[in-house]
């Protein structure tokens, strides 16, 4: 059984579930579906442009469209619901909730009294204000999550980073992203092997004072082991052609079917606009 | 302190991104310009290190656990500018591809922990350690108040631009759009709980961290690139 409060086996599993759901997620994305189908960067700007619209959005109604929208793409390309509930709703959407709890009440947002209530001997209302401001926030938070998610899903991880370079950011960014991807995962490697190879050595009770000291010099050999890196790293890609500027390749096409897309989103953000201010 | 997307307004969104713009540019050119050629890798290093440092669960007393964010730190190693684009760039994946942090949030988010962040901390860390020597007991107290410092400040920030969306975002009858709290909650909030929680946890972070790296690999603690 899993110790959730004990800080090596927390730092284990963490890493560990890192890797096993970018593998799930790379899954999802090498599938036959349609938003898989679709050129990433027509599916990324679309994505930006309805998760831009639902932070204009102010009528809960459209929300639920929204959202709606999202599980009907979500299922049209092949995602599993529950592993998309989950791993949309966990764990921002629940933190709002939590958090939208106490603007529920008058304490908070003072207004027309919909529900009286009677806590530990403390009269409390709940108002309208509060109830639909509380609601209408936890909406936006799911419906602009489960969009993120759906479009990490559906992309392969490297895809959706190589689409930056269409908003023409600095090289340098470029580079690094590019780069740093790659690097994450053997960094996470390195942190569960160090934590596992601590486990097998000292156990799982350490004094907190010695897990600080242990964790903090972790991540110092991280930092060595990282600089070191960075030479090998210069010469590979001096090796693979690197003469101080970066290229990489465009192998992104569009096809009818992206541009059929576009239009629909057209259609679906003049509506929701109109909807909204019309 | 990742704000996800929901909590803050269209407004205070394109305001933050149009804050950073500048500033992002400006970054890119400083360390475009000093940094050399063998050192290119050392962002992208620098960017996944400033990602996985979140994965280091560190032990805190009753028996939970927290982690740092690792910003002074990052800053301590590779200069305020370069921290920066180390920074923004792992806020990027985490938001684009892991959905840690939302999407329409970059900018405020970039703001608080890749721009005020790394440079609170960077110049706190300065001024204290002034010019001690490499090896010094100064140094390792000076990465533990700025990280503690920096942290705090880059909460009140994030605290403010949450307080303020029911300034900026209500209806005629009192509804609020965004994040539901005024200034009088959420910056206590965000300032209590990383005044008194997490920049502990960042404190000890920097300052351990420094202190080994003092005594396995001064070199890496010594000034050579010119951002600084």
């Amino acid at each position: 059984m899993i110790n959730y409060h004990n800080f090596i086996e927390r730092s284990i599993t963490g890493a560990l579930s890192f890797l096993k759901e970018s593998v799930f997620a790379d899954q999802y994305a090498a599938k036959k579906g349609f938003l898989q189908s679709l050129d990433p960067r027509i599916k990324t700007i679309t994505f930006m442009v309805f998760i831009v619209l639902i932070i204009f959005t102010k009528d809960i109604r459209v929300l639920f469209f929204m959202y709606a929208l999202c599980l009907l793409l979500g299922s049209i390309s092949k995602i599993n619901l529950w592993f998309f509930l989950r791993r949309s709703w966990i764990f921002i959407p629940l933190f709002s909730i939590f958090i939208a709890i106490p603007a529920l009440f008058n304490i908070v947002t003072p207004g027309e009294t919909l529900v009286a209530l009677k806590i530990f001997g403390i009269k409390l209302t709940i108002t309208r204000q509060g109830f639909f401001g509380a609601s209408l926030f936890v909406a936006r938070v799911v419906t602009s999550v489960s969009f993120a998610v759906l479009l990490t899903l559906t992309t392969k991880h490297f895809e959706l980073l190589k689409v930056l370079r269409i908003f023409k950011i600095p090289q340098i960014f470029v580079m690094t992203l590019g780069m740093c991807y790659r690097y994450i995962f053997l960094f996470v490697e390195i942190v569960s092997s160090t934590y596992l190879a601590v486990k097998s050595r000292v156990g799982s009770r350490i004094h907190y004072r010695t897990g600080q000291h242990l964790a903090a010099w972790n991540i110092a050999a991280l930092w060595q082991r990282s600089y070191r890196l960075n030479e090998d790293v210069y010469n590979a890609m001096l090796s693979r052609g690197y003469r101080g500027e970066s290229f990489a390749l465009n192998d992104f096409r569009t096809k009818t079917k992206d541009w059929l897309w576009v239009c629909l989103v057209v259609i679906i953000s003049a509506g929701v606009s109109y909807f909204n201010y019309g | 302190m990742h704000i996800p997307d929901g909590y803050l307004g269209p407004a205070t969104c394109g305001f933050f991104y149009a804050v950073m713009l500048p500033l992002w540019t400006i970054a890119s050119r400083i360390v475009k310009k000093n940094l050399s050629a063998k050192q290119v890798p050392i962002l992208a290093i620098g960017a996944s290190f400033s990602f996985v440092i979140m994965m280091f669960n560190v032990p805190i007393p009753g028996g939970t656990t927290g982690h740092a964010v690792g910003g002074v730190l990052v800053a301590i190693l590779l200069g305020p500018w370069a921290a920066s684009i180390a920074i923004t760039v792992a806020l990027v994946i985490q938001a684009l591809v892991f959905g840690d942090g939302g999407i329409t949030a970059i900018g405020a988010n970039c703001f608080n922990m890749a721009f005020v962040l790394p440079f609170a901390g960077y110049y706190i860390y300065k001024a204290i350690s002034h010019k001690s020597p490499v090896d010094s007991n100064r140094r390792v107290i000076a990465a533990g108040i700025a990280g503690w410092a920096a942290l705090a400040i880059a909460a009140a920030f994030a605290g403010f631009e949450f307080g303020i969306q029911p300034l900026f975002y209500k209806t005629a009858t009192g509804q609020t759009l965004y994040c539901p709290y005024g200034l009088s909650v959420a910056l206590p909030a965000m300032l209590g709980e990383h005044l008194l929680v997490f920049g502990w946890v960042e404190a000890i972070v920097t300052a351990l961290v420094i202190k080994y790296l003092q005594k396995q690999s001064p070199e890496l603690l010594e000034e050579r690139r010119k951002d600084r």
